[in-house]
């Protein structure tokens, strides 16, 4: 049989049930671009009620047990409280939270490091934890400088609640050292030492590294990064420049990888455990990769701290902010207050291999007296460093940024050009970005 | 109910004559509760579109126009931005990546598109042939279609690493370590060979199709004219799929212009040596994402894109129009 065709359909009114229809799928896609709706509750007082989600940073596969029962014991304390716990992966952790931020669906309580706190703060999108008095009586359970830590240039105030620290140990490979005719036993502990070793590996054709300097090496070399108000990129200065002639002439000797203007921290770990190179930093959950995967490799690593040389080592820390359209917000306060207090932390810290952000955490005996394992001895040493630690990478460092730095490093070993022009190149660009923020 | 059965003589008369409504003439008989089955009959192809229409407009048309309302503004991931007119598209002019990303995705274009045009149609006339096994070559082929381009790209950068498979192969023949994923021009190159080598299987099955569309006796014609192999290759073989090659020709212009996995797993995320490696996708990626991201400017970038792969594919079908002539 024919379908009846143009000419007779065009004049009759569409049938409700079809336009209903039509409308409810219009609205069931558009419905999925909106946002949560509602400007969130006004403020961290009152009940601990309501459903909230809190979200972490690739913790789920090592942790799940951890988590869930700290979860646990948060609802029995609250128990009109209920929380959802979703863990996302580390590598596009940035692109995941801006489109969470953009679609107004930033969990209630999100795992955030300072640099990714600083463009959701500048938003709006996290909650000001000094402006709240709920929220900023926790202050004086943290260290000060954690705290501190938190505090976003040309943004009157805090917006995460500092959780955990650390100092980001360097493996090396000791195999490697030895045979370049190396001290394995005595990694180095300055910028002077890491380019001398570096040389002399060179000459065995081992690379000692895999990666372009970041911003946390020109720190650590004592560059001055910025200016006192957070205002202006200062890493051309003289110092700076003398740190990158120095890169280039190690890269130029063969101390860097070949591949190492097209590397990433995933393709330098790799080297590393090829072999390819001697040193690379890394943190707790790749020695853990190292003694359970590759038991060969495991037996010459060496652990030590990243090359410094103004004994202010760099501090990595990790926060959790409250967003600030959270229908629940004394939920959310305190769940961030309670997963981020002395024994969570503590407890977390012992299970991580990082170190807790809670004042007089870092002076208990597991932090203070060293065992027999190398572990604990760096364990003891790096607690004693994170007290004077700094967060080398300012908040306000945006990615493009640090991608115009490793470009223009990229340029000076090409030899297209020279370390003063390179890094005045990157620093008038990175202050263009900055201003655009 | 009269069965209509309408066969070209009759014109369809027979079909009119069964249709209901004011085209089946006035003196038409009237069915039982017509009227209503004629409104079901008249509105349900609009019930069939609806959902086709709404994603189209959700997914397509509304981000589209979302995008070029965006280049015009200075719109960040996090904050709407404001009208900017033209600011966007004079910075462009003056950003060294833009070029660099215009170079390299031109490059891709001229080198890449030749490629996927004349080597799946020897292959398609290689595997042709009906002979024992064949099925399995053509599978061959066929396979890094299918498999991911991640994957891919991470086995080949494993081979092509100073240390890997085919360094080590040179190294017997006393050529190399070549440095593959190191030198500028070698990144790209080797990722232009992936790309050529990812797509061979899929435009081999168009080339296929369309050979066996070929008339065999114009291959026996030009046989007893005495042609050759290649003789016939250009005087048959070509002209008898010179449309596919024209549409094999566009698909994979655009597809090369707009590359990004291949280039992004070779040169990493920054683009390579100082950034030399990055695409104007790669570039659009880089500027419009995370939590900084200007999502002004990379639309600004990405309506650019959208303009030359529009110039590319009408000069593709121009050329082929002219060749007709």
């Amino acid at each position: 049989m024919s379908v009846p065709m143009s000419g007779s359909f065009r004049r009759r009114p569409v049938p409700l049930a079809v336009t209903a229809l039509g409308a409810a799928l219009s609205l069931t896609a558009l419905t999925g671009c909106g946002g949560s709706g509602g400007g969130g509750s006004a403020d961290a007082s009152g009940k601990v009620e309501g459903s909230i989600t809190f979200q972490t940073w690739n913790l789920r596969a090592e942790y799940k047990n951890f988590f869930n029962d700290l979860i646990d014991r948060f609802e029995k304390k609250h128990p009109d409280a209920k929380v959802r716990w979703i863990d996302k992966p580390a590598e596009g952790y940035a692109e995941t939270l801006s489109a969470d931020a953009a679609s107004e669906k930033l969990p209630d309580v999100v795992n955030v490091s300072p640099d990714l706190a600083y463009p959701l703060a500048k938003a709006g999108v996290l909650m000001n934890l000094s402006k709240d008095e709920t929220a900023a009586k926790a202050e004086k359970k943290y260290m000060p400088e954690a705290w501190k830590g938190n505090e976003m240039p040309g943004l009157d105030g805090v917006f995460a609640y500092p959780w955990y620290l650390n100092t980001g140990p360097m493996f090396y490979n000791k195999r490697l050292f030895e045979e370049a005719g190396l001290n394995p036993e005595k990694p180095p502990e300055n910028y002077a030492q890491l380019f001398s070793d570096g040389e002399k590996l060179a000459k065995k054709k081992v690379a000692a590294l895999a990666a372009t300097p970041t911003i946390e090496d020109f720190g650590r070399y004592g560059v001055p990064l910025m200016n006192k108000e957070g205002t202006e990129f200062t890493y051309n200065s003289p110092k700076g420049v003398e740190f990158m002639k120095k890169y280039k002439r190690l890269y130029d000797k063969g101390g860097l990888d070949s591949q190492v203007m097209s590397s990433s921290p995933e393709k330098a770990g790799q080297k590393f455990e090829q072999e390819k190179v001697a040193m690379n930093p890394g943190g707790a959950l790749d020695l853990k990769n190292f003694k359970d995967n590759q038991p060969d490799l495991y037996k010459y690593i060496g652990i030590t701290e990243a090359p410094n040389n103004n004994g202010h080592p760099n501090m990595s820390v990790m926060s959790l902010g409250v967003a600030q359209r959270s229908e629940h917000k004394a939920a959310a306060v305190a769940f961030a207050q309670f997963v981020t207090n002395q024994q969570n932390q503590e407890a977390f810290a012992r299970k991580v291999a990082v170190f807790p952000s809670t004042k007089g955490s870092l002076d208990k005996p597991y932090w203070t007296k060293a065992g027999s394992s190398p572990e604990d001895r760096v364990r003891v040493s790096s607690a004693k460093l994170v007290k004077k630690a700094v967060n080398y990478t300012p908040a306000v460092m945006t990615d493009p940024m640090k991608t115009v730095l490793q470009k223009e490093v990229s340029k000076v070993f090409l030899g297209k050009k020279s370390p003063k022009k390179a890094l005045d190149d990157a620093v008038a660009e990175s202050n263009k970005l900055l201003k655009q923020l | 109910m009269k069965t209509a059965v309408t066969t070209p003589s009759d014109g369809g008369a027979a079909e009119r004559a069964d249709r209901p409504g004011p085209a089946s003439g006035a003196g038409a008989p009237r069915r039982p509760g017509g009227s209503r089955v004629r409104t079901h009959m008249a509105h349900s192809p609009w019930a069939f579109l609806l959902p086709g229409i709404a994603v189209t407009l959700v997914f397509n048309l509304y981000p589209f126009f979302a995008t070029i309302w965006k280049s015009f503004t200075d719109a960040r991931t996090l904050a709407p931005g404001t009208f900017v007119g033209l600011d966007n598209f004079q910075e462009m002019l003056n950003d060294e990546q833009f070029w660099i990303g215009l170079r390299n995705s031109s490059l891709y274009v001229v080198v890449v598109v030749p490629c996927m045009v004349l080597l799946p149609l020897l292959l398609a006339m290689l595997v042709h042939k009906q002979i024992p096994g064949i099925a399995f070559f053509r599978s061959a082929f066929y396979t890094p279609v299918v498999a991911s381009v991640v994957v891919v790209g991470l086995i080949w950068v494993w081979m092509l690493d100073e240390r890997g498979l085919v360094n080590a192969v040179f190294k017997t023949i006393g050529i190399g370590p070549v440095k593959f994923l190191s030198d500028q021009w070698l990144i790209l190159l080797s990722a232009m060979i992936v790309t050529v080598w990812k797509g061979l299987g899929y435009y081999m099955i168009i080339f296929m199709a369309a050979l066996g569309n070929v008339p065999r006796e114009l291959y026996e014609a030009a046989n007893v004219d005495g042609a050759g192999p290649v003789r016939r290759f250009w005087s048959v073989t070509v002209p008898g799929v010179r449309n596919t090659m024209v549409l094999v020709a566009a698909l994979s212009s655009v597809a090369a212009f707009r590359v990004f996995s291949e280039v992004y797993l070779m040169a990493g995320q920054d683009g390579g040596p100082a950034g030399e490696d990055t695409t104007l996708v790669m570039l659009v990626q880089r500027v419009g994402t995370g939590l900084s991201g200007r999502v002004g400017y990379a639309s600004a970038i990405s309506l650019v894109l959208f303009v030359i792969t529009l110039v590319l594919l009408l000069a593709v079908f121009a050329a082929e129009r002219r060749d007709k002539k």
